[in-house]
C-alpha cells in the first residue's frame, strides 16, 4: 500500500515538501492516484467531496480563507478533511491559516508546504501517483536494449537467455536486468521495464556464478530501465514444430492487456542466438519506419505471378 | 532394405488458385514436407528446385493454372506425392 511517508521519500525533495504538521499521519495510506483543489469546498458546498484525494491549496484557496474570520476559516474546512484524506500540500510556500495548521495537528493529517506553483505541483503529484498506482507484474527474463530497441527475453530455465545476453552485452548492447524484470503499464499503455534493485545489473551464469554487468563491462553497458519493444522466446529446437519462415503474419503477445510483438525463436548448437537477436530488433526498427520486408517481397512475388498470367513473358 | 528405398515417384499437379504459388501456399507445402524424409524436388518450365526451401517454390513464381512436376525420392515417396496433391486440390484452403 502506498502510504505518504512513500510519497515523501520519493518525491519530496524535487517537489520541495516541507512538513509544517500532522507527523503521525504520515503512514496515511494514499487510496487513490488523484490529487484535488477544494475551491468550492471552501465556500460551503460539500456535497461529493472526493475525501480520499490528495488536496492541494493553491494562491485562490489561500486568499479566499485569508478573507474569512478565524470561526468560519474552522468551520469551513473542519468538512473537508476526513480520515482518509492522505494530506494536504500548500502550494508556492505559502504560510497555511494557523486554523488548518491546528486542525491537521489534531487529526494527524500531513500538512505540507510546497514550494512550486500549484498548478505545477497538481501536475507534477499527479504523474507520481499515477505511476505509483500503475498496474504492474513482475516476469522472468532478461531485458536488454538492442538497437535502441527494448527486448525481453524469455524461455524455460537453462535454455541460454543470460548467455544470450551476456552476448548481446559483449556486442555492445546493454543490461536493463537478468532474471526478474519488473513490468509497469505507464500512461498511454507503454509498458516500462526495469530490474529489482538487489539483483540489478547482476548476472548469475552457470559455471562462473554471479557477476556484475557494470562492473565487468562498464556503465555503458547498462541502464535502469526501457520500454519494451519485442518479447523473444527462446526455445530449444523442435523438430516437429514448424516455426515462422516467412514472417508475414505478426504475432502477438499480452503483457498487461498491451500488446507486443513476439517472436518465438528456436535455439540449437550452431544457432548463432546473439545475431539472430539483434536481427529480430534491427527487422523490428524497419518495420516501425514503415518498411515490412516479408510484405514487401510477397507483393513483388504477387506481381511477377500476376504477369506471367497475362500472357507477357517475365 | 527395402527396393523401395530409393523410389523415385512423379506426380504431375496444377495450381489452381486465384493468386499461384505465392507465399502463404509455398509455406503450405514446406510445413507439410517437413515431416517426411524424402527429398522432394518441384520443376516448372524446366526449373527445378528444392521444394523444402520456401524462397526456392517462390523462385517458379507459378501463376494460377501452372502446372508443376514433383519428383520424390525415398521411403516415404507415396505418402509425399499423396498428401501434396491434396493440399493442391484444396486450393491451399484458399476459396475456390
Amino acid at each position: 500500500m502506498y502510504k505518504v511517508a512513500d510519497l515523501v521519500a520519493e518525491h519530496g525533495e524535487p517537489l520541495g515538501l516541507e512538513l509544517v504538521a500532522g507527523k503521525e499521519g504520515l503512514k496515511r495510506k494514499i487510496l487513490v492516484p488523484e490529487v484535488h483543489r477544494p475551491g468550492l469546498g471552501l465556500a460551503n458546498f460539500t456535497k461529493s467531496h472526493a475525501v480520499k484525494r490528495l488536496l492541494i491549496f493553491g494562491k485562490v484557496e489561500i486568499e479566499y480563507l485569508r478573507d474569512l474570520t478565524s470561526e468560519e476559516r474552522f468551520y469551513r474546512l473542519k468538512p473537508l478533511l476526513s480520515p482518509k484524506t492522505p494530506a494536504i500540500v500548500v502550494a508556492r510556500r505559502y504560510r497555511p491559516p494557523k486554523e488548518l495548521v491546528t486542525l491537521c495537528e489534531e487529526n494527524h493529517l500531513p500538512l505540507f508546504r510546497g514550494s512550486m506553483t500549484t498548478m505545477k505541483l497538481l501536475k507534477k503529484l499527479t504523474g507520481h501517483l499515477s505511476e505509483a498506482f500503475a498496474p504492474s507484474v513482475s516476469c522472468h527474463g532478461s531485458l536488454l536494449e538492442v538497437f535502441g530497441m527494448g527486448v525481453l527475453i524469455q524461455g524455460a530455465s537453462g535454455v541460454g537467455k543470460s548467455e544470450a545476453a551476456l552476448g548481446l552485452i559483449e556486442r555492445g548492447h546493454r543490461l536493463i536486468s537478468d532474471d526478474i524484470v519488473k513490468i509497469k503499464r505507464g500512461e498511454g499503455n507503454v509498458l516500462e521495464g526495469r530490474g529489482v534493485e538487489l539483483t540489478r545489473h547482476h548476472m548469475e551464469i552457470r559455471g562462473i556464478g554471479i557477476i556484475n554487468v557494470a562492473n565487468l563491462y562498464g556503465i555503458v553497458c547498462v541502464r535502469e530501465k526501457i520500454n519494451l519493444d519485442i518479447v523473444v522466446k527462446l526455445e530449444v529446437w523442435d523438430d516437429t514444430h514448424f516455426y515462422d519462415r516467412v514472417g508475414l503474419e505478426d504475432k502477438t503477445i499480452d503483457i498487461l492487456d498491451s500488446k507486443l510483438p513476439f517472436h518465438l525463436l528456436p535455439v540449437k548448437p550452431g544457432r548463432d542466438v546473439v545475431l539472430l537477436l539483434e536481427t529480430i530488433a534491427l527487422n523490428h526498427r524497419l518495420k516501425q519506419m514503415g518498411y515490412h520486408s516479408a510484405k514487401e517481397f510477397s507483393n513483388k512475388l504477387l506481381k511477377t505471378i500476376a504477369r506471367k498470367k497475362d500472357g507477357k513473358k517475365r | 532394405m527395402g527396393k523401395k528405398d530409393n523410389q523415385v515417384l512423379e506426380k504431375k499437379l496444377r495450381v489452381k488458385n486465384a493468386c499461384g504459388l505465392h507465399t502463404r501456399p509455398a509455406t503450405m507445402i514446406v510445413q507439410c514436407l517437413q515431416k517426411w524424409q524424402a527429398e522432394v524436388a518441384v520443376s516448372y518450365k524446366k526449373k527445378s528446385v528444392d521444394a523444402k526451401s520456401i524462397l526456392n517454390l517462390l523462385l517458379l513464381a507459378v501463376p494460377k493454372n501452372g502446372e508443376i512436376t514433383v519428383t520424390a525420392k525415398g521411403v516415404d515417396a507415396e505418402q509425399v506425392l499423396l498428401e501434396l496433391s491434396n493440399l493442391f486440390a484444396d486450393y491451399f484452403g484458399e476459396k475456390k
